[in-house]
């Protein structure tokens, strides 16, 4: 309860302000307007330019690449990095740079997929408990209370067992558990702008429900959840690497950067090669999803700005 | 060091204070001097805006460190420079010497400490008081300002505007200022509640000769509390004199614009009338008169000079170009 | 105060009954049947047949589920299909251990992290607080399980200093704590910086500025106790999730702690296990929320006087009234 008030009153200040920045520029929600920040800030820039080169990599990689992803050959056989695999190869002689590039597009569109999904479902649960109240609220939280009684990655380990392992069920998994955080921050936006005067203006000239929440409700409450969807991908994505790491995600042979290290790290003593790269891969990609995410937040979130 | 000018008590000389806002520079204070004698009130009138809590905050040093651009000018009190000394000598100034009640009594307290606490601090720290004796100072001056001492450690969400805002004047006031700078201290209280502040601060004024600075939008309120009066227009004072020289015989066109054309002191002006026009974006100001474009009385020389603030008589003081040809 | 408690603990009682049925609902749709895992390829129908009897999973699903929540009630968690060992013995066993990684673990990221979001605050956009703030940044980006593996790999195998599996003296504890807590620490050292950022930039520390306080005592009166309201939740959250064992420093370490029974208990589909550490986890999480809340309620008097009860607060009211 404590912790609901006070997000309520953080999301109260923050749609306030964004009232007085769109009387000095147009829309600043609005993607043109994130689009010229993140073009600002060099840093974000890069990360996408590197997000989206190994996206193109990643689909590319079984034509430029000199080794096949899934050829084995035992001459190479924990082959360190050389000139000839750059980044050595695995306990089956497969060249890990065509790996990690292939399976680059796995890794990173897990935490695309997944953050879509807790959205879409965060969102449609929090926007109807937030705008009907009552009972139908009342039922919606206790389900989320119960969901939240547990940690995400748990959560997201439990559904997996059910779903069984796989790149499209990990994608499942991390998007159930991940919805609950949705539902609350959009509920809260709700509420908060359910209660102003220019929803009961739009209801006393008789606009439908549907209308309220689409034309009204949601671009108000957007802010904020933009912020979370854009910082969430991050999130998703490390949770997706952990969860095949756990072996419970996508599983070999499919060269998702998790899976790799979670055979690679029996070989850590020997050959920590193997384990070295997917994992700076990871890092980076994460960095990269974080910096892009922190800037759409400073963009959007003017109580960060100087 | 205890020699100076009365007249002098508090003298700011050339005060300007940008800030930055995005790639915008705000030019918030522009060149604003003047005086204050010691026991004497000033009040700053004008828009929302205009610059005249910046003012404050940069007599006290305590503008925002991240927004604030540049502050230069001097500001000297009982003789000595107090812009230029060491923060750690500012800090036995401020709120012992100088101290300031500020506008919004809402954010102004901190919702973590208690009523008397936060009141007793400044005593603890610049009269060298132990807990105990700042705590029962802290009750008495409480009491001062109206408020029972059975409620001093309730914390500040459960009092209510008014009160609240007698909590902030009870710590200004606690530790006996010489100067009291009190920024639009009645505008976010109701009408009834509004006048017993006022009365109370006026009170403490007397019994304790404090000067003080009084910002505000009520000219009834400055003329009830006021010697001297500046009008702050977009960062510069465009009239400053006497109470008489101000409502009796107003010379600038705002000045004008604000009194409704109404310059008799006898009868109630109660808030400043609106002037046609938006006030100037401070990060692009005007090239003449700051003010030409919303003056009724502008000519060609008005809107490409921008005018000195030139003496009248007396404590007279305008800056207006049409002002200067008339005097000629 | 007190009612407050109480009435959270009783709202706790159904919450945690619906996650035991749920749980169990859940188990009874994991593909792999737990019999043929604990026997084997070879065994006959016969073997299977009575190894189902023995476990009582002959017997009709609405029945066990009776007999599991009957069970809960007396704190009897059922056994280990694997071990014949009764789970709630094993989770006491097992507690201990994972209580201590929690704590070691959460002592660091305090110690650490609110000290550098507090220093980059105050040093803001300068060069220290744009190192930190890459660095932490760095780290928050790194997988918990790969830097537990670089961790091994740099002082276990390379330099041979601590070890990199099991339990016994503290030297068994330094790395997993660090591996489990540079993460944490670093998104603790952000959000103190941002909270403190914002606090700094208040009304009321200007007020405490006009008073002539120091910027010290600004810093640690004023400050710090508003911007730390919104840390204690995400600590609070954290610790929650620590208590519920911390699956992957433990898979990694092979700590036999909680995290990793359950994952052991997931992968031999010992059901009873992996329901026992569910509610286990559901209700350490719970408890850890409500402690957060009272801690909250302790800094925060705005939401210590929600707490009063009603009749408390009315009387307040009309008192000011």
């Amino acid at each position: 309860m404590a912790k609901d008030k006070v997000k309520n009153e953080a999301v109260t200040e923050s749609t306030e302000i964004d009232y007085a920045a769109k009387a000095k520029r147009n829309k600043p929600g609005s993607l043109p307007y994130i689009w010229r920040h993140i073009r600002q800030n060099p840093l974000a820039m890069g990360s996408l330019v590197i997000i989206i080169a190994l996206f193109i990599l990643s689909f590319l990689s079984p034509y430029i690449m000199k080794y096949s992803f899934s050829k084995i050959s035992m001459r190479d056989q924990y082959a360190l990095p050389n000139s000839e695999h750059l980044l050595g190869c695995d306990e089956v002689g497969r060249d890990i740079l065509s790996r990690i590039l292939y399976g680059a597009k796995y890794t990173m569109s897990i935490g695309f997929a997944s953050t879509a999904i807790s959205a879409a479902i965060g969102i449609v649960l929090g926007a109807v408990a937030g705008y009907f109240g009552g009972w139908v609220d009342g039922l919606i939280m206790r389900f989320l209370d119960i969901f939240q009684s547990f940690p995400g990655i748990l959560l997201a380990i439990l559904i997996s067992t059910v779903l069984g392992p796989g790149f499209e069920k990990v994608i499942l998994a991390l998007g159930v558990s991940g919805a609950p955080g949705y539902a609350r921050m959009m509920r809260a936006s709700i509420l908060t702008v359910r209660g102003s005067e220019y929803i009961e203006a739009a209801q006393s000239i008789n606009c439908s429900t549907a209308r309220i929440i689409r034309k009204h409700i949601i671009p108000n409450a957007i802010s904020p959840l933009i912020i979370q969807i854009a910082q969430g991908i991050a999130a998703a994505g490390l949770m997706a690497s952990a969860l095949s790491f756990l072996g419970f995600g996508v599983q070999a042979p499919t060269p998702e950067w998790g899976s790799m290290l979670s055979s690679a790290r029996n070989f850590i003593r020997d050959y920590p090669h193997m384990c070295i790269f997917p994992g700076i891969f990871i890092m980076i990609t994460v960095l990269a999803y974080n910096l892009v995410g922190d800037a759409i937040r400073d963009a959007l979130d003017p109580r960060l700005r100087d | 060091m205890t020699t100076y000018d009365e007249s002098k008590f508090l003298s700011v000389k050339d005060l300007n204070v940008t800030y930055k806002s995005g790639e915008d520079i705000v030019y918030a204070v522009n060149g604003v001097s003047f005086d204050l004698a010691k026991g004497s009130t000033l009040g700053l009138v004008g828009e929302t805006g205009a610059g005249k809590t910046t003012i404050a905050k940069a007599i006290l040093r305590i503008l925002p460190d991240h927004s604030t651009r540049s502050c230069t000018g001097s500001v000297i009190f009982k003789g000595q420079e107090i812009s230029s000394i060491k923060n750690e000598e500012m800090q036995k100034i401020r709120g012992a010497e100088i101290s300031m009640v500020f506008q919004d009594p809402m954010t102004a307290l901190n919702p973590t400490m208690t009523v008397v606490d936060q009141i007793a601090e400044g005593l603890i720290i610049h009269q060298g008081m132990t807990k105990e004796q700042g705590r029962e100072a802290a009750i008495k001056m409480l009491e001062t300002v109206g408020i029972s001492g059975d409620r001093a450690d309730e914390y500040p969400h459960q009092f209510s505007g008014g009160m609240k805002q007698r909590v902030v004047i009870a710590m200004a006031l606690a530790c006996n200022p010489e100067l009291l700078i009190a920024d639009e201290p009645t505008t976010a209280l109701d009408v009834t509640i509004q006048a017993q502040v006022l009365e109370l601060i006026n009170e403490l004024k007397v019994k304790q000769n404090t000067a003080m600075i009084l910002i505000t939008h009520d000219l009834g309120i400055v003329a009830e509390t006021c010697d001297n009066v500046a009008v702050v227009y977009a960062g510069e004072v465009v009239e400053m004199g006497n109470l008489e020289e101000i409502y009796d015989n107003p010379k600038h066109p705002y000045t004008h614009g604000l009194f409704g054309a109404i310059p008799d002191i006898s009868k109630d002006v109660e808030r400043l009338s609106p002037v046609d026009g938006l006030p100037p974006d401070p990060s692009a100001l005007p090239k003449g008169c700051y003010f030409s474009p919303r003056c009724p009385r502008a000519t060609e020389e008005c809107h490409s000079r921008h005018p000195e603030l030139i003496h009248l008589e007396g404590s007279h003081f305008v800056r207006c170009i049409e002002v200067e040809k008339e005097g000629k | 105060m007190g009612r407050y408690i109480l009435k959270r603990l009783i709202q706790m009682i159904p919450i945690l009954l619906i996650v035991a049925i749920l749980i169990f609902l859940l188990m009874s749709f994991v593909p792999g049947d737990p019999v043929q895992i604990i026997l084997g390829d070879q065994a006959t129908e016969m073997q299977i047949e009575e190894a189902r009897h023995n476990l009582g999973l002959d017997k009709p699903f609405v029945q066990r589920l009776v007999d599991y929540l009957v069970g809960i009630l007396h704190l009897d968690f059922g056994k280990s299909y694997l071990l014949g060992t009764p789970v709630s013995q094993e989770l006491l066993t097992r507690f201990p251990r994972t209580l201590l990684i929690a704590l070691l673990c959460i002592v660091f990221t305090v110690i650490f992290g609110i000290p550098i979001g507090i220093r980059c605050a105050l040093r803001a956009d300068k060069l220290e607080d744009r190192v930190w703030m890459f660095v932490t940044l760095l780290l928050s980006s790194m997988p918990g399980f790969w830097l537990a593996l670089m961790l091994v790999l740099l002082f276990s195998v390379r330099l041979g200093w601590l070890p990199s599996n099991g339990i016994g003296g503290w030297k068994y504890f330094v790395l997993p704590v660090f591996a489990n807590s540079l993460g944490s620490l670093a998104g603790i050292a952000r959000q103190t910086r941002a909270s403190m950022l914002e606090v700094i930039r208040s009304d009321f520390v200007t007020t405490a500025r006009s008073k002539g306080l120091s910027e010290r005592d600004i810093t640690w009166k004023h400050a710090l106790p508003n911007a730390m309201i919104p840390i204690i939740t995400i600590l609070g959250a954290r610790f929650g999730m620590l208590l519920g064992g911390t699956t992957i420093t433990e898979s990694v370490f092979s700590i036999p702690g909680i995290g990793l029974y359950m994952i052991n208990g997931i992968n031999n589909r010992d059901y009873p296990i992996v329901q026992g550490c569910v509610i286990y986890i559901a209700f350490t999480f719970s408890i850890m929320m409500l402690i957060t809340d009272l801690i909250y309620a302790f800094v925060d008097p705005r939401i210590k006087a929600q707490y009063a009860g009603p009749a408390k607060a009315k009387k307040k009211a009309e008192a000011t009234a």
